[in-house]
């Protein structure tokens, strides 16, 4: 499903040039969950943005479900994002000027065909409701706590079914029960609608529920492990999609 | 491929339109005032000058005059009657120069008869009789009016006989003005108007006898009630010149050239004044636009990280555009019409035009066109730094500097940006569009077109190495500039803050609307010239050699004058060749040959006063050479032009004169009745008869009369007060236009610069609070903001004001006025520019000093 070649990224600024990310490769089979992991600086997020193909690399490749994204044209990009990745970000980055209803619609506005405008209103209600935010559709983000806002983010990236999910410190700016919570759906999400899903964290509890982990250090790959006995959910997490 | 339907693509626009009511507001009000500028000024201006022209129409009576000396044919006659049939109006009017005398004394008087139809004319203008009555009561078949010079002449008074021909007749009112009388002949003799059968009752009308015949026309008015155009009265004259070959035909604008002069011109600076407010409304939705999509910045690589194209994103912006373009065209073109209408009414103190004002839906639609054009036009490069948004931007705010040779680093951000520089020829190609659609003037439409490329291009280099500059002054005084002046510096050039842009609005700003001003000052100190009170308004006619010096004491001793008389010499001669070909075999164009064997010649060692020349040059004051300047309208019709040769007939003399030059003049001297110049040597020895011109007190012109007629008897007087008060309220009040018509686009010029100024106060937002967070305080935050929009508005100024002289001076060339640079004004303007940028800089910024800084960043 995923597959990084020798992935390099540098930025220059001024005279310095600053290797971010030294040559990395791995693959992700389809359905896994991998957490990558690192402390901070260790390149974790600009490798996200290159899987989720949001910037382009210094040297190297990444290949989503056998295309070679890194060096497409913008607009060809943006497809392979609409039809294939779901992202959750860190700091939700939901459009302040929609409601929540409104930014769950928005990739299914950007992405498909007005017949189905409806199926895709239907859908954005549902998931709103299956994050539990079911009377809070009207609501702008200034309205929402950094939980809920983060439950819309979600029910974002999963309204056009992405074969794979990329999250960004997903619980990074939550408290710990509104990141249990938000967790605990994504797993959920993950178990049930079959995605392959790629979570960024420091945090080693998170990284229990994955099927594997990545470990990078100053731009490389320092562990690729499995994790043979991931960690459940918790019953009352189980919610119908 | 699933594309973005238009329908969610507004739906996605208006939901974010929705929640910037406050930001849109500016980008509304800059179209809005730019088109309602466009509208109000076009709208207004059109009306003012139907009106003005309708003014200007009573100086010849009518549309259109055909003078000839001979009866029409039958197919000519069948011409005019289709003419008629058409819905335009004819009359004829007869002068000729008979004897009257009082039947009690039989002294015979020569007089200068003009015999009319009292229903029809005058078409413009009225007749004004004393005491006061409409001509159609006064003037019957057995009655006639006439000038109190004759009443003078031959101790006469109303209601008292006079014979005319075989025909005796009741003196009925007193003629104190027509309105036509500076287009009709200067003939000696008081002033006699007899109706049509009055004169066939009178047995003068034999054939052979010396009468001149003038046509006189109207077209009709177009039914919606709009003015007279100009084409209409333009084609009439076409078809009237090939209709009379032998006639001389002449518009209504050919009878005052001061006047008419003064309408093109104010046409021309209007022109300008629409341009340069549709340019300065775009230029305030293009800042306004591009300070929104700055903002916009984050949910633009939000989108695209959703997976929107470019495509959809520049599409739904684009209707944004196109919504807030429409509903600002719209708001504009109520504004305008209202401005239009209340012009009248604002104005009604100084110019006394009709209130009734046509509002043209061509105008209207016009401006709103025109207002939602420009703006689209002018958001295009903001729109298009869409396709350059990553939305890695969500992770990394990097502006990521390089250290290319400067060479290639102008290349690469050329090769970068194709799009932007198309989009930038594209918005020059279409303003020169608009521009020359709109201007009424192609000289205004090309010179300000011309202007914006070059000044736009300038500013931009301007702005470029003024940062640049900055940037190495301060990286080499850094450490020994105060810490404010620094900030306030160096904010200038940081990465993200629009000072290009701004320098390059603010500079275009300054430059259009000191333009306007320095333009219209030229213009109106012109027309203040032409409108100068004590031009000649009485003019005196047949004054002999030996009386000339007699009758110049008298003027000058005169109550009621205050200003030497103008004297012309006039030489009665013929004109007997052209370029060699004898009077008879020459081809004249609307030349009646008859003219030829009367023609005036004066002298003058320099051009005359109101003269100008329009081609060739003056003789020097020592010529002796046989030359002569003929006036341009003549020359056209003669078929001369510099170069060619008249031979002049003059006693027993042939004089050969080389056309020197031809001439044009204003309508407001004794002189402008001269039509053919020569240097005295040349007529030296010749009969001479002289005009006079003076400037005479309206009231006391009666006394002037007596006085002359007491001393000099043989000398006619031809008072033209009332009409010439005409030509010059006319033009006084295109002076009160034009002055008010520049302010309020000067103003509107600079409410959309406030805005767009104020439109950067976002980007300060988080600047202040960071800065307040780390413990500036708020006179430090103040002063560093002063220097840096102080220091904006006086590059901004500088290169405005410069280019603003240098596109009057050229534009006042073409227009064939002087220029003279307004230092004053121009450091005025560099001050107020400066001023402008930091009182609204800080008008739209002050709220943010105050507040605590959590509150500001809720807000955001």
């Amino acid at each position: 499903m995923i597959v990084v070649e020798g992935l390099r990224k540098s930025i220059r600024n001024g005279p310095r040039t600053v290797d971010i990310l030294k040559g990395i490769d791995f693959s992700v089979p389809k359905g896994e969950f991998v957490a990558i992991m690192g402390a901070s600086g260790s390149g974790k997020s600009t490798l996200l943005g290159l899987l989720a193909g949001l910037d382009t690399p210094s040297a190297g490749n990444v290949h989503l479900n056998g295309v070679a994204i890194s060096y497409l044209a913008e607009d060809k990009l943006a497809q392979v994002r609409g039809k294939t990745i779901g992202f959750v970000f860190q700091s939700y980055q939901l459009i302040p000027t929609l409601t929540a209803l409104e930014n769950v619609l928005l990739p299914h506005e950007l992405n498909s065909d007005s017949k189905e405008a409806s199926a895709g209103l239907a859908r954005s209600r549902d998931l709103l409701t299956s994050v539990g935010l079911g009377d809070r559709l009207d609501h702008y983000p200034v309205q929402l706590s950094g939980g809920e806002q983060q439950r819309v983010a979600l029910a974002r990236a999963f309204v056009l079914r992405p074969p794979i999910v990329l999250a960004d410190e997903p619980t990074g700016n939550l408290d710990s029960t509104n990141g249990a919570h938000v967790l605990e759906l994504l797993l959920h999400l993950n178990r049930t609608e079959g995605t392959t899903l790629v979570l960024v964290t420091h945090d080693p509890v998170l990284a229990t529920y994955a099927n594997r982990r990545i470990v990078l250090r100053d731009g490389l790959v320092v562990a690729d492990e499995v994790n043979p006995n991931p960690a459940g959910l918790a019953e009352s997490a189980a919610v119908a999609i | 491929m699933a594309s973005l339907s238009y329908a969610s693509a507004i739906k996605i626009a208006a939901r974010e339109m929705r929640s910037s009511r406050g930001k849109f507001f500016f980008v509304i009000m800059s179209v809005a005032i730019g088109v309602a500028a466009l509208t109000g000024v076009r709208g207004f201006s059109s009306s003012f000058r139907g009106a003005l022209l309708t003014r200007a129409r009573s100086i010849m009576a009518g549309d259109l005059a055909a003078r000839m000396f001979q009866q029409v044919t039958p197919e000519q006659q069948k011409g005019l009657d289709q003419i008629a049939a058409e819905g335009v109006e004819i009359t004829p009017v007869t002068e000729l120069l008979s004897m009257a005398s009082s039947p009690k004394t039989l002294d015979p008087l020569l007089v200068s008869l003009k015999a009319v139809d009292p229903n029809k004319y005058p078409f413009y203008g009225k007749v004004d009789l004393e005491p006061a009555d409409r001509l159609q009561s006064q003037l019957g078949d057995d009655s006639v009016v006439v000038a109190d010079d004759l009443l003078i002449r031959l101790h006469l008074k109303v209601g008292d006989q006079l014979t005319v021909g075989s025909k005796i007749f009741r003196i009925a009112s007193v003629v104190t003005n027509e309105p036509d009388r500076l287009s009709g002949n200067f003939a000696a003799g008081p002033r006699v108007l007899i109706s049509r059968k009055g004169l066939a009752d009178s047995g003068l009308l034999a054939p052979g006898s010396h009468s001149g015949q003038r046509y006189l026309f109207k077209v009709p008015a177009p039914r919606n009630g709009a003015p007279i155009s100009e084409k209409a009265v333009a084609d009439l004259k076409l078809r009237l010149e090939k209709l009379l070959p032998e006639a001389q035909v002449t518009d209504y604008r050919e009878t005052n050239p001061a006047l008419t002069q003064g309408l093109d011109r104010a046409t021309s600076l209007l022109s300008l004044m629409s341009l340069v407010a549709l340019v300065l409304g775009a230029i305030g939705v293009a800042m306004a636009m591009r300070a929104h999509l700055q903002q916009r910045l984050d949910t633009i690589a939000i989108m695209k990280s959703l997976g929107a194209r470019s495509g959809q994103i520049i599409k739904i912006y684009v209707l944004q555009t196109l919504l807030l373009g429409v509903a600002g065209g719209l708001l504009g073109v109520a504004l305008g019409t209202g401005v239009q209408l209340a012009f009248p009414y604002l104005l009604a103190k100084f110019i006394n035009v009709p209130t009734e004002v046509h509002l043209q839906l061509r105008t209207i639609l016009t401006g709103l066109g025109a207002g939602v054009l420009t703006t689209l036009l002018f958001t295009l490069p903001p729109l298009l730094d869409i396709r350059g948004v990553r939305p890695i931007l969500i992770f990394r705010r990097a502006v990521e500097d390089n250290d290319d040779p400067f060479v290639t680093a102008i290349v690469r951000k050329i090769t970068k940006n194709y799009a932007q520089i198309g989009a930038g020829f594209l918005i020059l190609i279409g303003l020169a569009a608009i521009a020359t659609t709109l201007s009424d003037s192609a000289t205004v439409g090309k010179v300000f077109s011309l202007g914006l490329v070059v000044v736009l291009a300038v500013l931009l280099a301007a702005s470029a190495a003024v940062l640049a500059s900055l940037r190495f002054f301060l990286s080499r005084t850094r450490l020994h500039l105060p810490s404010s002046l620094r900030h306030g510096l160096a904010n200038l050039y940081r990465p993200g803050n629009p000072s290009s842009a701004l320098l390059a609005a603010v500079g275009m700003g300054v430059m259009q609307i000191m333009t306007v001003y320095l333009v219209q000052q030229a213009v109106v100190s012109e027309l203040h010239l032409a409108s100068a009170p004590d031009l000649p308004n009485v003019f005196l006619i047949d004054i002999t050699t030996a009386e000339i010096d007699g009758v110049s004491t008298l003027l000058t001793a005169q109550p009621g004058v205050t200003v030497a008389p103008e004297l012309l010499p006039v030489v009665t001669s013929r004109i007997i060749a052209i370029n060699g070909l004898p009077a008879s075999e020459v081809k004249l164009t609307n030349f009646p040959r008859r003219m030829l064997q009367s023609i005036n010649l004066t002298w003058s060692a320099t051009p005359p006063p109101g003269t100008k020349l329009a081609a060739g040059k003056w003789w020097s004051s020592e010529s002796i050479a046989p030359q002569v300047a003929v006036a341009k309208r003549q020359a056209d019709r003669l078929g001369v032009k510099v170069g060619s040769t008249i031979t002049f007939a003059a006693q027993d003399q042939q004089i050969v004169a080389t056309v020197a030059a031809l001439t044009e003049a204003d309508g407001q001297h004794a002189f402008s009745r001269a039509e053919f110049v020569l240097p005295q040597p040349v007529l030296a020895g010749l009969p001479v008869v002289w005009y006079g011109g003076v400037h005479v007190d309206p009231a006391k012109v009666e006394l002037l009369q007596r006085a002359l007629y007491k001393a000099y008897p043989t000398v006619t007087v031809i008072n033209v007060a009332a009409a010439l008060e005409t030509v010059r309220n006319v033009v006084i009040q295109i002076t009160y236009v034009i002055q008010f018509l520049s302010a309020f686009s000067i103003f509107a010029g600079i409410v959309i610069l406030a805005s767009s100024i104020a439109g950067t106060r976002y980007r300060r937002i988080r600047e202040v609070v960071v800065m307040k967070t780390l413990g500036a305080t708020r006179s430090r935050i103040a002063t560093v903001f002063s220097i840096e929009f102080a220091v904006l508005g006086l590059v901004a100024g500088l290169v405005g004001v410069f280019f603003a002289n240098l596109i009057a001076r050229i534009l006042l060339h073409r227009l064939d006025i002087v220029y003279h640079v307004q230092w004053l004004w121009t450091f005025a303007a560099l001050a107020g520019t400066a001023g402008l940028t930091v009182i609204t800089g800080w008008a739209a910024s002050h709220r943010i000093l105050g507040q605590k800084p959590l509150e500001v960043l809720r807000e955001e």
